[in-house]
This record gives structure tokens, sequence and C-alpha cells, in this order.
């Protein structure tokens, strides 16, 4: 079905339930931030194809423009240029077929439970209370904070706040998933239990992952494809498959491999050189 | 000779608790209002005793204490003081506070949102505001009699006009400095504009508003006892103006006892109310 960029327009995200996606297409998409001196480009015209199913990693140097691209595809940012696609239909704004991920939890709402977090985006949606619950619960449940269902979210460890989070996002059951730096203010112990779960999510729903990181082993561990960006302008300067997310090892031995250690080794001057 | 370990540091309770540590001492903690009662109730009894000014300059508790007694019982067809019974003049302060305050807020709270959501809206509102939150209220008194008459709803309208700048500025900073993820969060999830009204900016500003609520009634509470000195009888403030002809100071300092203790009454009202409204932020 091919759809005319007027009426995708008008209608944007009709967000209907079990809404398969295709795919993600960015076309010359840049963006350059208007300052009050001079212009500072932060991303280069970009063509990209996401295709469902993909764990996309974006792994670069601070002000390497990853986190604006991510709000770009998130629809918070307009590019200065080009467009995105959801399948036929043009990125107009913000919508829940692509629910986000932030690295703060200040995104939590303090006045809401954990529960009533998690069910957010299913009351801006009129659910009836009894099928919020269950689909809340449901997902607490995946990220395994179900006895904290009625705490506040102060209450909880910055850890505990982003598998929150986690849930929240997975309860409109979104057709991509965004995620920006989602474990960047966390100790390293908790982020490595974070990496886990989301591995183990997205192993469970082969959900479509866009996920912005500066972690170079984050991004091989979780990656089926990883972007590597340049320093500002950001650019795409590698496009790289990998295949460890879908080994039935734990966390803890493919960290171990050879293979792992050296892929990382590689990336990691490879980010130093840029 | 034996050398002493150095203690030359400093070593000052208000200087520790500065630096972000904990203060040990405690001991004054709760008891402070109690002591600080005692001690002007005693100098205030030791020097009215020793009658060193005439009664009528300074009155001794008791008959501070006979003034009140006398205001909450009627005597040979008298009621009260000034005709009213003391819960009539404060009752009928805090009525004229309840209506203006009301106003004030179901005026000055969706103000305070347009001031913070629209830019044009502000920068032509903003300054309307500020000019009348810089007025003391007293001074446009006059024109609202003029307009509105002697009776309560000049005053009314006074306690509106003093009320409604610091809601509306209070809600205003609020709506400013929510937080951005949380409204990038609910636009993610798919929020309509009335929802990200309704569930991120209302209750994101709900701390301002009750905040701003409080300023505005104790700048109302001030305002209205000064309003009451023409044809504000029953009124505390009223009440307080009257004594002056009959040399009544045993009732002046009822009166300013009474308006202190409202004052702090209504505080602590608006404090359990936000305790109930803000349970999240009860820290456990």
């Amino acid at each position: 079905m091919t759809v005319t960029p007027q009426q995708a327009e008008t209608a944007p995200s009709p967000g209907a339930e079990g809404e398969t996606v295709r795919g993600l297409r960015l076309r010359g998409v840049s963006h350059v931030y208007r300052g009050g001196v001079r212009d500072v480009v932060s991303l280069d015209p970009l063509d990209l194809d996401v295709v469902a199913g993909e764990f996309l990693v974006i792994v670069g140097p601070s002000g390497c423009g990853k986190s604006t691209l991510l709000e770009i595809l998130a629809g918070l940012i307009r590019p200065t240029s080009g467009d995105v696609f959801i399948d036929d239909r043009r990125v107009v704004g913000p919508s829940r077929d692509r629910a986000v991920v932030f690295q703060q939890s200040t995104s939590l709402y303090p006045w809401l439970t954990v529960r009533r977090n998690v069910e957010l985006g299913l009351r801006v949606r009129n659910l009836p209370r009894s099928e919020r619950r269950s689909r809340a619960d449901a997902e607490l449940a995946r990220v395994g904070l179900s006895e904290f269902a009625d705490q506040w979210p102060h209450e909880l460890s910055g850890g505990m706040q982003q598998r929150c989070q986690i849930a929240r996002a997975l309860a409109v059951d979104p057709p991509i998933l965004l995620l920006d730096e989602p474990f960047g203010a966390l100790d390293a112990l908790t982020r490595e239990n974070l990496q886990h779960s989301l591995r183990e999510i997205w192993r469970e729903t082969r959900r479509t992952v866009v996920m912005v990181t500066h972690s170079v082993e984050e991004a091989v561990l979780l990656g089926t494809r990883v972007l590597v960006m340049s320093h500002r302008p950001g650019r795409v300067v590698d496009d790289l498959r990998f295949g460890f997310v879908t080994l039935n090892s734990t966390v803890a031995e493919i960290r171990s491999r050879p293979d792992f250690v050296e892929t990382c080794r590689t990336l990691r001057s490879q980010l130093l050189g840029l | 000779m034996s050398k002493s370990v150095a203690t030359d540091g400093l070593d000052l309770p208000w200087a520790r608790r500065l630096a972000g540590h904990s203060d040990p001492s405690r001991r004054f903690r709760g008891v402070g209002p109690i002591v600080a009662i005692a001690l002007v109730g005693g100098i205030w009894s030791l020097v009215a005793y020793l009658q060193i000014w005439s009664e009528i300059i300074l009155p001794t508790p008791d008959r501070v204490w006979s003034a009140l007694v006398e205001s909450v019982t009627s005597e040979g067809g008298r009621r009260g003081l000034s005709g009213h019974y003391l819960w009539e003049h404060v009752g009928a302060s805090l009525w004229r506070i309840i209506r203006g305050v009301f106003w004030a807020a179901a005026f000055g709270a969706p103000l305070g949102l347009g001031l913070g959501l629209f830019r044009t809206f502000q920068a032509v509102a903003e300054p309307i505001v500020g000019f009348l939150r810089s007025l003391p209220p007293l001074g446009y008194f006059s024109l609202l009699i003029i307009w509105f008459g002697i009776d309560d709803t000049s005053k009314v309208w006074l306690l509106f006009i003093a009320a409604f700048p610091p809601i509306a500025i209070g809600v205003a900073a609020g709506v400013a400095s929510i937080q951005p993820e949380r409204v990038k969060a609910a636009l993610t999830l798919g929020a309509t504009r009335r929802d990200l009204v309704r569930h991120t900016i209302l209750p994101s500003t709900l701390p301002d508003l009750l905040t701003g609520l409080r300023v505005a009634i104790g700048f109302a509470w001030t305002t209205i006892v000064a309003a009451e000195t023409s044809n504000g009888i029953p009124g505390i403030g009223g009440l307080a103006w009257a004594t002056k002809k009959e040399l009544r100071s045993d009732v002046a300092i009822l009166c300013v006892i009474v308006i202190g203790v409202v004052a702090v009454l209504m505080d602590l009202v608006i404090r359990l109310i936000e305790r109930r409204l803000l349970p999240w932020r009860r820290r456990s």
C-alpha cells in the first residue's frame, strides 16, 4: 500500500494494536544547531535503513550528534533537512510507535507510583483500568519490578528506575524502542545487570531497537548492528554487524570470549583514532 | 617537653553544620517555641507587674486574659467586644480571606499556566502582573471603595488583587521548571495536548500552586487586617483598630495575639493539605 505524504501527515501513527513495522528509513537527515554566534553542524546528512527486528546501536564520542539523531528518530527534534520514514509514513512528530527510554530517570513522574508510571502510556490511550493494570503488571514482571509496583519512583535505586522506564516504554507495545544512553548514569555492576535484562527482552520480543551509547562493550554485546559515528559534525564512519547478542551464552561468558574482547579492542581503537 | 598533638583546628557547631555535616546537638529541637513563649511572657509579666508604665500603656497578662473572657461572653445585653463575639470577628475576617483567595486561585492558576506556556502572552501579561504585585494593596484600596462601596465587596476585591499575583507567578515558574524529560516521555507515549496538560503539566505544577497559595494567604491576611480599618466590624482588624478610641490596650494585645495565632494556624492547614496532596514528597 502506498500512502501519499499528505495523508501520512494528517494521520500520524494510528498505533494500532500489534501493528507491524517493516523498518525505519532516513533520507538526507541532517541537523544544525542555530547558535547565537555561529551555527553548529551536529549531524551531517545521513541515509540509513533500519530493518524490523534489528538491534541497532549507535556508538560515538560525546558531541557526535548521536543523541540528536535519536531525538530526531523519536520525532522530538525536527531535522534541519531530510526526512525520517516509518515504512511509508513520514515522521512529523513524536508518537507511541517509537517509545523512548531516557538517560535521566527524571522522566518518571514522581507523583505516580511505579505501576501508575508504567500505565502512563496506556492512560493517554484511555484503556480501561483493568487492562491498564494487567499490562503494566506484565511489563513490571518482565523487568523484575513486581514487588515495587506500589512504591514511589524516588524510593527505587537508579537501576530500578531505568527498569521502570523500560517497562513504561514496553507497555505501549511500540514497534520501535529507542534508548538514549539508558545506562549511562549507572554504576558498572548495575549496568551489566541491565544490559543482561535488555538483552533478554530483545531476544524474547525481537523488537526493533535503536540505542545510543558511548560504551563500546555495550554496543558489541547488544547490537546486531553497530553504527560508529565521528566527532562533530556527526558522520557515520562505519556500519558493522555483530552476532554476540544472539549467542546462547550468558553475558558473562560472552564478555570473556576472545573474539568479543578482540572486537571491542578493535572498535575502541577505531573510535580513539577519530 | 612533650609536644602536644595539633589542636588548632576550628571546631564550631555552626561551621560543621554549614560544611554539610549534621549537628549532633538536638537539645533545643521542638522546645524552641515553648521557650520563646515563656521568655516573652516572662519579660512582659515582669515589666507589667512592676508597674513601670501605667496599665494603659502596658496591661498585665491577666488584664488581657479578662479581655479574652469578655470577648467570648455576654453581659447585660452586651455581646463580646464591639458588639460581636471574638469568633465572629475572626470568622468575618476569615470569610473575606476565603472569598478573596478563592477568586485569586481561580483566576491566578490559569493565568500562571498561560504565562508559563505562551511566550507572547507572557510578554504582555507579565509586566501587568508584576506591577500589581509590587503595589502595596492599601495604595489602591480607596479606588476599590469608590468603585465597589464600603462593604465587603471592596475588601474581597482588595484581597483578590493582592493574592492572585503570587499564585500566578508561582504557577508560571512551576511550568517553566518542569523537567524536559517528563514532557518528552509524555509526547513519545502518544499524549495529546489535553493529556499533556492533564497528566504532565498540572500535576507538575501542583506543588508550586500550593506554595503560591501559601504566600498569597499570608499576604492576604496582613492586607485584610489593615483593610478592616474602614468599616471592618465585625473583623479582627476592625476590632484591633477600634481599641484606640477607648484606649483598650488589653484588647489591642489580645487582637495581636489572635491575629498571629490565626496566621500560624492557616499556614499549618496549608502544610497539612500539601502533605495530603503531595504524598510522594514524604521521604521515608
